[in-house]
């Protein structure tokens, strides 16, 4: 997907680096088992799928964690910033009652604005990536299956989305869509913005989802199963769904699970360049690209803010490899 | 393992990073003189207006002084220039009709430039001037320099393709807004705009229908600059201006750099401010506010330089807390005043407008701007650094503001305004400082974001849909007239393009303005503080906020730099290089 | 051969004309007023409006679209306040910056070519070579640091990658200058010095799915029986599998590449905001910002450009590396 242009990596989402998908049941136990066996054995995944876990509950129970840590999301301490808008004391105003210090300027709490932000992150990012492969397996499916002149249109339209430069076109679709669906006088919708984000996610994503499934089907629509079923008069439906795509969801649970980090980064990036989530609304991109600002008065807030997105995508990034070598056992070892 | 060398990763990074922050944060003075006096007259005696200007002492000559810039410099052409780089730029190479002598404290005085005068009224009821061109003066190319040529100036910023340039003289000229219609110049390069004159080469007239007692001030921006006709190259202009000042334009490499030397047909017996110290005056354009910043703390290399872009935000505190380079800094406050303006059409009850007034956080806001050093709290609609200017707080909050008051005057009152903010980053924090700051008062406030260029734009329109927006204004010339009439003059209220963004139209006033306008410019000071007072009491159709305060940092090799008091930037005018 | 390029070509053109039209349609449905901007002090309706008139902005929507790309191929007459003729390619005249479009390409593609190129080869060095060398050490300590260290790369934000190195680089040990651009030919040592931490932060993070895949695909044709062929024919280790494992491992790498350089080459927005470089990237995002249509216009193609050109020389690629791979 041309969201190379957000210069982040977007992990498996290139079709290339997933292995082909492993041939019909084998005798014995059922390949989906003896993945889970061979992930369970993995001590790398084991962690990091605590710790995806363990952040995904943590930002789920974000208001318990204000409940419990007494202070919310868009509290203000200003009295603790001082007159050069840097917090007072040491560390960038870390203390027992700001566990990661505050914001410089506004004097908001950086640990609780974490929390949240791991909810917006995550929302998105579960949203788009689920949406994108979607798409990816159904356009992926009929373009791969139908072939002739269905497979040249969407196989152009892929290259054409790959050509346009993404960042520069969400930088012209948010204010043109919030424009177009809010009166001058009303507050745009947080959930709004999420879902145009998400959109747009989606209309750049699916294509790399969709040329590797669309690869996986030539090469099995010609395999004697699917002539078998096509023999005994199967209806397409029946052939693409219940025949092809079973035999496809080892490369695209792989894709998946790399597509969700993958979106974290692209959601902080947009955010980064403010075209995303924007003030007051916790979240990572927004929160890095005050910080950078305050890189040399104040380096707390940036590694702070820096850290928790880093282990974040580090955690679903292990655990998608896990994943890999768990389900396709040739490609590592 | 992959796990434990990623985790030993970050956290090698994260100790480094953590030794390097460990110093306590606390509150400093910043020493903005904020209370500053501004004094300013027009020149009446004629040996104000000659030359040479006064040395600067400990000023030696040579050297090239370098000023970095983060993006190039719109226009060049002096008939296009209006912004502020622009203007502080022009004065090396061009000469105006008027200019200011400048003590970069605030005391300025309006003194001849080319002319011999800062102008003469003729029959004192300010619609004919006269201006007398002094001998001497000369072009780069060393042909003289007559009323001719400043006159063919004025006409071709009538030219609508050489748009950009300050309107004032034009519009007073045609005594109307639409003056490129009304005068067409490309149909008529020979002759001259209605009301412009040259009875004879050291001469130049303004007849005008209406009384502008400003004109000496207008007559001070770039746009009074000479030029001979045969060396106008229209838009090319912008790249290869023709010099009369101290300085000529000697290599253009677009967006990257200009190099201007010494112009030795310059003679500055003719001239009451400028100097030609440095050989060479170098601007470089690319490196952003933090990488100037970085460069002159470093000192090295760039010892001669100036980063025009000022102390990143980022280095405040560095520079700021560094004793060491004190001796290397500029900090005054502006004349940029930044008020939240309050739409009277909308927002019809006094109350609430008094209320908004009495519950603003001022140093809360400053401190969500960037703190002292990025701006100075202002209660006044005028900036201190105006003429006359007098202290007062019609709503006397402190500096966190009083909510208990600000409740009482909306006596139970909820109203539910909407905050129209641009979506710059930065502004959008002020957005939420300021919802969280009012809403506590009793106000339920939403901020509607809106595109940076055309929320300007829009908050122009009359029937704009917001309550409340931020606004600044910087005025030309330090005088009350650029001012009070231009933000609060009623009468000029049209569909679109609107200074008076809080609409109010109030007749008392407005018979004020005239009242004052028809005084001689000298008598004027006091009475614009008087108006200014009345307004806040009986309209208050804005809370003053705060004035942009200039922070600069320059090497150790640079001399004589101030920042003007006109506009609140650096001035090259004096500055020369250290040996 | 010859059929494919041209089969190729035409649909990258048909691509380009799309994206051109979509660059065109955006900026009119943008909420902004790239007028409005220009117009400064005492701006008022008139004015406005005639301006609008003189930069063509009122002009029927189909007569402006074919007016641009006139001017790309022909050139055109951009009236007297646009700086008349404008040669071709004539890619418009930036009414925000009051120059043409070509001149602010003169300049920051330089920059941008001089970010992508050097850190495109670090991280494909660093990331094949490293893939290659834990495939031949499968299982040991070093493939798993090699896998560890890429991952870390993946999972970091450039911004923050980049922010960590000029705390340590420039603030903390003050080795490096902060970041600029010098141009190559004035001074390469300045050059270098500038960018390296920009190299260094995008191959850290794009070298790990190179690590990753080279990986897969040198275990993948090690296995191969030609390879064991080669081998059990008595040819060293270094030959048989540097001439015959690596060739064919290079193949799918190829692809990901062209497409990641072919991105990159289109503006690495975020690591020039990191940075406070100036390039193509910041340049287009300005544009979009403001509302200036020459520019995003010519951003816009020129990154479609690098991409669909990337595309095809990938393909021909194929055909060279792998000679099974007939084109057609």
């Amino acid at each position: 997907m041309s969201l190379s242009q957000i210069e982040t990596e977007p992990g498996g989402l290139d079709p290339t680096a997933v292995p082909v998908a492993p041939g019909p049941a084998m005798v014995g136990r059922s390949p989906g088992r003896l993945a889970w066996e061979r992930l369970r054995k993995n001590r790398t995944a084991v962690v990091s799928g605590w710790v995806m876990l363990f952040f995904v509950l943590l930002g789920v129970a974000a208001p318990l964690v204000e409940l419990l840590y007494g202070i919310g999301p868009y509290e203000q301490f200003q009295d603790k910033i001082a007159n050069n808008s840097l917090p007072l004391g040491y560390l960038g105003g870390v203390s027992g009652e700001h566990w990661f210090g505050l914001e410089p300027r506004l004097g908001r709490d950086v640990f609780i604005r974490l929390v949240y932000g791991l909810r917006t992150s995550l929302l998105i990012a579960t949203s788009a990536a689920l949406l994108t492969t979607a798409m990816g397996i159904v356009l992926g499916i009929v373009a791969g299956y139908l072939g002739g002149w269905i497979d040249a249109v969407i196989s152009w339209v892929i290259d054409f989305a790959l050509a346009l430069p993404f960042l520069i076109f969400a930088l012209a679709v948010m204010p043109t869509v919030t424009a177009r669906f809010y009166g001058p006088r009303d507050d745009i919708d947080v959930p709004f913005r999420i879902a145009v984000m998400i959109l747009l996610f989606a209309m750049f994503g699916w294509t790399g989802t969709a040329r590797l499934v669309r690869g996986q089907v030539v090469s099995l629509r010609e395999r004697e199963f699917v002539e078998a079923a096509r023999a005994s008069g199967a209806g397409l439906w029946h052939i693409l769904f219940r025949q092809l795509l079973p035999n496809l969801w080892a490369p695209i649970l792989i894709t998946f699970s790399l597509a969700v980090p993958g979106y974290i980064t692209g959601e902080a990036a947009l955010s980064f360049l403010g075209i995303g989530i924007v003030d007051p609304t916790p979240d990572f991109g927004v929160m890095i690209s005050k910080s950078l600002e305050f890189i040399d008065g104040d380096p707390m807030y940036l590694i702070f803010s820096g850290t928790v997105i880093f282990l974040l995508v580090l955690a679903f990034n292990l655990f998608g490899d896990g994943l890999r070598d768990a389900l396709d056992p040739k490609s590592s070892r | 393992m992959r796990t434990r060398a990623a985790l030993a990763a970050a956290g090698a990074v994260a100790l480094v990073v953590a030794l390097s922050a460990c110093s306590e944060n606390t509150n400093q003075e910043s020493g903005v003189d904020t209370d500053r006096k501004a004094s300013g007259v027009i020149a009446t005696d004629p040996k104000d207006s000659l030359g040479p200007a006064p040395e600067v002492p400990g000023a030696v000559k040579g050297g090239t002084f370098t000023i970095l810039r983060e993006t190039k410099i719109s226009h060049l052409d002096p008939q296009r220039i209006y912004n502020f780089v622009g203007l502080n730029t022009a004065p090396l190479y061009s000469r105006f009709l008027t200019t200011w002598k400048d003590d970069g404290k605030g005391h300025v005085t309006l003194v001849g430039d080319l002319a011999e005068t800062p102008g003469v009224n003729v029959n004192n009821d300010c619609k004919v001037w006269e201006f007398k061109i002094k001998s001497g003066v000369k072009f780069e190319d060393g042909s003289p320099i007559t009323s001719k040529e400043i006159a063919y100036g004025i006409a071709r910023s009538f030219n609508p393709d050489l748009a950009g340039g300050p309107t004032y003289i034009q519009e007073w000229l045609a005594d109307t807004a639409a003056f490129d219609t009304k005068w067409d110049f490309k149909a008529n390069k020979t002759s001259l705009p209605p009301g412009l004159t040259t009875p004879d080469d050291k001469t130049i007239r303004f007849e005008f229908a209406k009384p502008h007692c400003d004109l000496p001030f207008a007559a001070s921006l770039p746009s009074t600059a000479p030029l001979p006709p045969a060396k106008d190259t229209g838009v090319d202009l912008d790249g290869a201006p023709f010099a009369s000042g101290p300085y000529k334009l000697t290599k253009n490499t677009a967006g990257v750099e200009l190099v201007f030397e010494k112009n030795e047909h310059w003679d500055p017996a003719t001239d009451p401010v400028r100097h030609q110290y440095p050989d060479k005056f170098v601007w470089q354009f690319g490196p952003d506010a933090t990488a100037q910043t970085d460069r002159i703390i470093a000192d090295g290399t760039d010892a001669a330089t100036l980063g025009w872009n000022g102390v990143a935000t980022s280095r405040v505190a560095k520079v700021s807390g560094d004793a060491g380079l004190k001796g290397r800094t500029l900090l005054e406050p502006t004349p940029s005043a930044n008020r939240l303006t309050i739409n009277t059409q909308r927002v019809t009850d006094l109350a609430v407008r008094q209320a908004l007034n009495y519950a603003i956080d001022r140093e809360g806001l400053i401190k969500s701007l960037g703190g002292d050093y990025v701006a100075s709290p202002m209660t006044t609609l005028m900036p201190p650094s105006t003429l006359g200017f007098k202290s007062f707080d019609v709503y006397p909050a402190g500096k966190n503001g009083d909510i208990d008051k600000a409740k009482a005057t909306l006596a139970g009152k909820t109203p539910e305004l909407v905050l129209a903010i641009s979506d710059d980053s930065g502004d959008q924090e002020i957005g939420t400082q300021l919802k969280n700051n009012l809403e506590k008062a009793g106000f339920k406030i939403t901020v509607r974001t809106t595109p940076a260029d055309s929320k300007l734009d829009d908050t122009k329109k009359k029937d704009n849909p917001w309550d409340l927006y931020l606004d600044s204004w910087a005025a030309d010339w330090p005088s009350g007239a650029a001012i009070l009439p231009v933000l609060f003059d009623g009468r000029s209220i049209k569909a679109e393009g609107n200074s008076n963004t809080s609409f109010i139209n109030n007749d008392a006033i407005n018979a004020e303005f005239d009242r004052v306008l028809a005084l001689d410019p000298a008598k004027q000071a006091d009475e614009w503080a008087k108006i200014d007072e009345r307004i806040m009491k009986e309209l208050a159709p804005a809370v003053p906020l705060y004035a942009d305060v200039a922070f600069y940092i320059h090497g150790t090799k640079v001399g004589g730099l101030y920042i003007d008091s006109i506009f609140g930037y650096p001035a090259f005018t004096r500055a020369f290089v250290k040996q | 051969m010859l059929r494919f390029l041209i089969k190729r070509m035409l649909l990258g053109t048909l691509t380009l004309f799309a994206v051109s039209l979509v660059a065109f349609g955006m900026f009119f449905m943008l909420p902004r007023d790239a007028v409005a901007t220009m117009c400064e002090k005492n701006c008022n309706a008139e004015r406005l409006e005639r301006m609008r008139d003189e930069l063509g902005l009122n002009d029927p929507l189909l007569d402006q679209y074919t007016g641009y790309v006139k001017g790309v191929f022909v050139g055109r007459d951009l009236g007297s306040a646009q700086g008349g003729w404008c040669d071709v390619p004539c890619l418009g005249y930036s009414y925000i910056n009051n120059e043409e479009v070509s001149d602010i390409f003169a300049r920051v593609i330089p920059v941008t070519l001089s970010i992508v190129i050097p850190a495109a080869i670090l991280w494909l060095g660093l990331g094949i070579g490293l893939g290659m060398l834990s495939a031949l050490k499968r299982g040991t300590v070093f493939d798993r640091l090699a896998i560890g260290f890429s991952l870390t790369g993946a999972s970091m934000q450039l911004y923050f990658v980049g922010g960590i190195l000029l705390i340590i680089f420039v603030y903390t040990l003050k080795i490096l200058p902060p970041p600029r651009y010098v141009s190559l030919w004035e001074s390469p040592l300045d050059w270098a010095a500038g960018l390296v931490l920009a190299w260094v932060a995008l191959a850290f993070l794009f070298s790990a799915v190179y690590a990753r895949l080279s990986r897969a695909q040198m275990l993948e044709t090690l296995a191969e029986d030609y390879v064991r062929t080669a081998r059990a024919k008595g040819l060293t280790k270094s030959k048989a599998y540097g001439r015959h494992a690596l060739r064919a491992a290079i193949t799918p790498i190829v692809t990901i590449a062209g497409l990641d350089v072919g991105g990159a080459l289109g503006g690495t927005v975020i690591t020039e905001t990191t940075f406070g470089i100036q390039g193509l990237g910041r340049t287009a995002v300005e544009a979009v910002r403001l509302g200036d249509l020459s520019t995003i216009m010519a951003t816009v193609l020129i990154s479609a450009v690098f991409i669909v050109v990337a595309n095809i020389v990938v393909d021909l690629l194929y055909a060279v590396i792998d000679p099974r791979v007939r084109l057609g």
